[in-house]
């Protein structure tokens, strides 16, 4: 781009910055409209009063309240209880399932991705049947407590420090340990002072992604917590819909952006780290195989069987063995037949199954805007331009859209609730056009799909395209030739990962989707918030559903990434 | 220097290259001039970082030219885009196409050319067959060696004929063995399609054995080019000198030197010390045996202060001791007369 002598006519250069310049102002539109500009409005609610006028008393009075105070305290400490214990967990499983050699290890692997992309209504449900009275472990008197929400998180957040710690470990060269232990280190000492610190990145970018999700947390928390359990973000969605106190609700919102602002600067240090500390050994080279001798292998191997046996196969088995349990006690597919009606009193406006039809659209629809949008984000970002300013627009370019990861998505709903009744002042109410759930979902999605083409793009050798260029191809060319082929294998998962998201999407949806057009977290969340054996068993079946489905997409998107032995497939998650 | 008078081949003229602008800025390439005839293999040699790598990636248009002019064949290439140079690149690790296998990284210049198919794949099987890799056509390229790599390398670069063949320090990443088998293969093709080219390597040997004529690189500035032979008897500076591998210096009148060969410094036996004009006392450091000839370490003073010098001694003798005395004298077959 730019700056080139003699790179080609001036008549050639003039549709090539145009071309350029719609990849780069697409994404940044449709981010500006759907993110910037419904976050911001909801910021200025708190500072401003109904004319417009700047206003703090808002800020104030809710700064001033003590409740404030204890709803940021429990947040943090549910963040940050979560995030240590996943990473305590983590480690381990982490070393047993990328430092040693198993039979069975690749299904290991398997299992313990699944907690990752499951509708976190579905793993609040799950957990509740476990904790309930009369639930497998209901004799532990968990329900709707703090530890109940926190285990629940834990579950989702292990495959996270896993994934990331576990990509990063299996590439480290284990002949720096071997090094030290020559020189006479006990393997515990080993450990600490080659291995551990040499890990770090991982583990801090793990830790500080893994506190985000916990602070931001939903769906869990709405299901598990009950009424009587309040973090900063479910007070934002009961503040809204119930109270119609959307000053109290800005002004929690961006405490909120504070905290997420501060974690993805963490996350963001800690990525930056980790990407100078690459370029390590192929991938499985540093395993070794699995030895009862060895005190690490057979600890690690405990403690894994107790995350993945108790933590996450024991609610998921939970979850579908009570989906058979008919409301009378007897067991059956009572359940099931009853997702054809709209349940017990008409606790819906739909049957789950249209549920289930509206949930399939609209992530389908939601994948394609997310694919498009940050598919194009991601080949801006691959670029290194010649110019400095160009490359630190970039680098700005790469912080925006990593935002809606950590944005709350009851803070997106929120923002479109108050500023998409008339789009850029256009006289079309996109609130009840049925678009915005997709596009709601979507932003949530295009993170992900950055964060899983990205890597790939920027590990392609840029004389790769040089010999491309050389051998005849225009610029255009060597986008389709070398670009996209090798773009493609990362695009089955960053569509996986963008319809699973968009299915399980529960924070924006719960705002913005007509009960008309509910999608099924939505309908399965009424469905536990209703009175009925009916509806609760309703709410077992669909989950499952929801659960089987999610867990179908992946893994189809698992297949479709094809080639994984070249390694740059993963993308960071 | 041999230039095309008559427009045929390369030409570059007082080209520049920079990296970064104003005072924290290189210059990576500084005012070079430079000539390849139709059907010649030039070398650029120069250590790590002279900027030959800059000059060969300026002339395929890989890189601005912040002043200067690359010509080819009579016309300014000034405003040509890479991929219409119809110059052929061969990098240092290949850099194959992932996701096509060998017969289609080898026709991806002819794809691009629009050929039709049916020439483009007796073409292929024509250009594996130079490189010696007949049976290779569908194999995926993650399954090949390294030296595997490079000729599938080599044979996509010739495929579409290009009228310039650059090529990167090919052989670098191989092994000694490999590279210096390579290196003859390369040339022998090179001259059976006709194949200008311009070789860019670090390595003396390498250059000497595929180039009709070497040029000497050093910070930026093409200091020589001539003929291996030419190039070895009479380097035209002492810089060029000391990188070809000359080791010592002594002073000669109006500001020249005589440059003391690798082979240009004997142990001289006792028996002929009177058949050598001068000699001169000097002390075993130590000795080693290679290649058929003892090479001995000595210090000695030709003059100018105490030197540390390799000095030859012809045929198998029992090593000579550390502290040992022994006389040297110079061999002028092995010396040079340059310029400062």
């Amino acid at each position: 781009m730019g700056g080139r002598r003699h790179a080609g006519p001036r008549a050639a250069a003039v549709p090539r910055v145009l071309a350029w310049g719609l990849v780069v102002a697409l994404p940044l539109l449709f981010l500006g409209v759907f993110f910037a500009w419904p976050v911001v409005s909801l910021v200025g609610r708190g500072f401003l009063d109904d004319v417009g006028r700047a206003d703090l008393t808002g800020l104030e009075q809710v700064l001033g309240s003590a409740r404030t105070w204890r709803l940021v305290w429990a947040t943090l400490s549910q963040a940050a209880v979560g995030s240590v214990a996943s990473v305590a967990l983590g480690l381990p499983v982490a070393y047993l399932l990328y430092r040693t050699r198993f039979r069975g290890r690749t299904l290991l692997r398997g299992v313990v991705t699944v907690p990752f992309v499951l509708p976190t209504v579905v793993v609040g449900v799950a957990f509740q049947a476990l904790f309930r009275p009369g639930g497998l472990l209901g004799f532990l008197e968990l329900q709707e407590t703090f530890t109940a929400v926190v285990v629940s998180l834990v579950f989702f957040n292990v495959s996270v420090v896993v994934r990331t710690v576990g990509g990063l470990w299996e590439r480290l060269d284990p002949r720096a340990e071997q090094a030290a232990r020559a020189l006479g280190a006990s393997p515990a000492r080993a450990f600490r002072t080659v291995t551990l610190p040499a890990l770090t990145p991982a583990v801090a970018s793990a830790a500080a992604v893994v506190f985000l999700f916990c602070a931001t947390a939903f769906g869990v928390v709405m299901v598990l917590g009950g009424p009587g359990y309040n973090t900063v973000e479910t007070e934002i969605f009961r503040r809204t819909t119930q109270f119609l106190d959307l000053r109290t609700a800005a002004v929690l919102s961006i405490l909120q952006l504070v905290v997420v602002a501060l974690a993805l600067l963490a996350a963001g240090r800690a990525r930056a780290s980790r990407e100078r500390a690459l370029h390590l050994e192929h991938q499985d080279r540093a395993a070794h195989p699995w030895s009862v001798r060895n005190a690490a292998d057979v600890g690690c191997a405990v403690t894994t069987l107790l995350v993945v046996g108790g933590l996450i196969i024991l609610p998921l088995a939970g979850l579908v063995g009570r989906s058979f349990r008919n409301p009378d006690g007897s067991w059956g597919l009572h359940n099931y037949r009853a997702l054809g009606t709209t349940g017990h009193r008409n606790a819906l406006v739909v049957t789950v199954w249209e549920a289930l039809a509206t949930s399939l659209r609209t992530a389908a629809t939601a994948t394609l805007i997310a694919v498009v949008v940050g598919g194009l984000v991601a080949l801006v970002l691959s670029r290194r331009p010649r110019r400095r300013a160009l490359r630190r627009a970039t680098s700005v370019l790469d912080a925006v859209v990593m935002l809606p990861l950590g944005v709350s998505a009851v803070t997106v709903g929120f923002g479109f609730l108050i500023t998409l009744d008339r789009p850029l002042g256009l006289a079309i109410d996109l609130r009840t056009s049925g678009l915005l759930v997709p596009i709601a979902q979507a932003v949530v999605a295009v993170p992900l799909v950055v964060r899983t083409v990205l890597p790939v793009l920027r590990a392609i050798d840029p004389r790769l395209r040089e010999a491309a260029a050389v051998l005849g191809a225009t610029p255009g060319r060597v986008l389709r030739d070398v670009d996209l082929p090798i773009a493609l294998r990362s695009l089955g998962l960053a569509i996986g990962f963008a319809f699973a998201v968009s299915l399980g999407e529960f924070g924006a949806t719960a705002f913005l989707a007509r009960p008309d057009l509910a999608t099924l977290p939505v309908v399965i969340f009424r469905l536990i918030g209703r009175p009925g054996a009916e509806n609760y068993g309703m709410a077992l079946a669909a989950s499952v559903i929801l659960a089987v489905l999610t867990a179908a997409v992946m893994m189809l998107a698992e297949q479709l990434r094809g080639d994984r032995a070249s390694g740059a497939a993963g993308g960071e998650f | 220097m041999g230039a095309p008078l008559d427009g045929a081949g390369l030409a570059v003229r007082g080209a520049v290259v920079r990296y970064g602008s104003g005072e924290g800025g290189t210059t990576a390439v500084d005012r070079v001039d430079l000539d390849v005839a139709d059907g010649e293999i030039l070398a650029l040699l120069g250590p790590s970082g002279c900027g030959k790598s800059s000059l060969l990636r300026a002339v395929a248009g890989l890189e601005p030219l912040s002043a200067g002019t690359v010509s080819f064949a009579g016309a300014d290439l000034d405003g040509v885009p890479v991929h219409r140079r119809g110059f052929g690149l061969l990098f240092q690790d290949g850099q194959l196409f992932p996701h096509r296998d060998v017969a289609r990284n080898v026709a991806y210049g002819l794809e691009t050319a629009r050929l039709p198919r049916v020439e483009r794949a007796g073409r292929v099987r024509e250009l594996l067959d130079v490189v010696g890799l007949g049976g290779y056509a569908q194999r995926p390229v993650a399954t090949l060696s390294g030296g595997e790599r490079q000729r599938v390398a080599l044979a996509r670069a010739l495929a579409p004929r290009p009228r310039l063949l650059l090529l990167d320090e090919p052989f670098s990443a191989l092994d000694r063995a490999l590279r210096e088998r390579l290196a003859v293969e390369v040339r022998d093709i090179l001259k059976a399609t006709g194949t200008t080219a311009v070789f860019v390597t670090h390595d003396h040997d390498e250059a000497f054995t595929v180039a009709d004529r070497v040029g000497v690189m050093s910070a930026g500035r093409l200091l020589q080019v001539a003929p291996p032979e030419a190039l070895w008897r009479a380097p035209s500076t002492r810089t060029v000198a000391e990188f070809l591998g000359y080791q010592a210096f002594l002073p000669r009148e109006r500001g020249r030197w005589l440059a003391v060969g690798p082979a240009g410094l004997r142990v001289v036996p006792a028996a002929a010390a009177d058949d050598v004009a001068d000699t001169w006392a000097a002390t075993v450091q130590a000795s080693a045996f290679r290649r058929g000839r003892t090479e001995v370490t000595v210090d000695v003073d030709l003059g100018q202060g105490a030197w540390t010098l390799v000095a030859l001694l012809d045929g198998v003798v029992p090593a000579l001791a550390h502290g040992a005395a022994v006389r040297v004298g110079l061999d002028l077959s092995g010396c040079a007369v340059v310029g400062d």
